[in-house]
């Protein structure tokens, strides 16, 4: 069953994950900015925190999902190179110079 | 935060961070109230009897009873239940010296008033609740015994301030026993 939930994709690109950053940050601040002064109006902590929690809500919805907006920026890879005879012979060579490195 | 997994821990972080930073602000707002309430005691009855303690050592202790009266003043509590406010503890104690001891401190009544009951403060006629023993025959004769009434503020978030009353009512003890008749 889990390899139902790994199979959907749910990358997003830098660009998008410092846009999702950013706005659930600022979501989570303007609603505790918002749940404190409430609570303290009104004389009542409990409302401060359900303030908090919706605000935990709607950037839950917002950042979790991989919507569109998070990825503007694809990023491009290389084109893969098709792999040919001559790569075994290169692994060799390159753990040749890595135990040179750790004497 | 390639991932939901990741995303989602990070908004939990960063949410929990953010509730402990607010919880902070609402101690520091009531952190430096003055939370003293004049109290009115008075003592109708007092009765004393000298009996055997079986939780101490000695063959026999006096034992007192008070009968007591309570007022406050009603406007002047319900400021104290501010945002930061669970609910008050209440205590009478007695405080009075003896000859064995500088200083003896019992509580003799105590109530938990929750946010949001009534404040009406206002008892006649309260027996004590818990029993008034001495350690040893200190209570006969004794000029000098202050009841005060003190409460515990329980905050939800920070420290639990410890408050004396300010009325407080010294009373002397009778000089003699009462004896209770066994048929």
């Amino acid at each position: 069953m889990l390899s139902i939930f790994k199979s959907i994709p749910t990358h997003m690109d830098y660009k998008g994950q410092k846009l999702a950053e950013q706005i659930f940050q600022g979501i989570i601040l303007v609603s505790a900015a918002i749940g404190f002064i409430y609570g303290l109006i009104i004389e009542q902590f409990g409302w401060t925190v359900y303030i908090v929690l919706a605000g935990f809500a709607v950037s839950c919805v917002l950042t979790l999902p991989p919507w569109p907006m998070y990825r503007k920026n694809p990023l491009n890879w290389q084109p893969a190179v098709p792999e040919t005879s001559c790569e075994p012979s290169q692994k060799p060579q390159e753990n040749a110079p890595k135990k040179k490195k750790h004497k | 935060m390639n991932t939901v997994l990741s995303r989602a821990n990070s908004l939990f972080a960063f949410s929990l961070s953010v509730m402990a930073a607010l919880t902070f602000g609402c101690f520091i707002t009531t952190a430096f109230k003055d939370r003293r309430v004049p109290v009115d005691i008075h003592v109708s009855r007092v009765m004393l009897k000298n009996v055997d303690d079986f939780t101490g050592p000695r063959e026999r202790s006096d034992l007192g009873f008070i009968t007591f009266d309570l007022s406050a003043d009603i406007l002047l509590i319900d400021p104290i239940f501010d945002w930061n406010v669970k609910q008050l503890f209440l205590y009478l104690s007695a405080e009075y010296a003896t000859r064995n001891n500088a200083l003896n401190q019992v509580v003799l009544w105590d109530k938990i008033v929750l946010r949001g009951e009534s404040t009406k403060l206002i008892l006649r006629d309260m027996k004590s609740k818990y029993f008034f023993f001495d350690d040893g025959n200190g209570l006969r004769a004794n000029k000098n015994i202050t009841l005060t009434l003190s409460w515990n503020v329980v905050p939800n978030a920070g420290i639990l301030p410890l408050v004396a009353g300010h009325g407080h009512v010294s009373l002397p003890f009778p000089e003699s026993y009462e004896t209770t008749r066994s048929y």
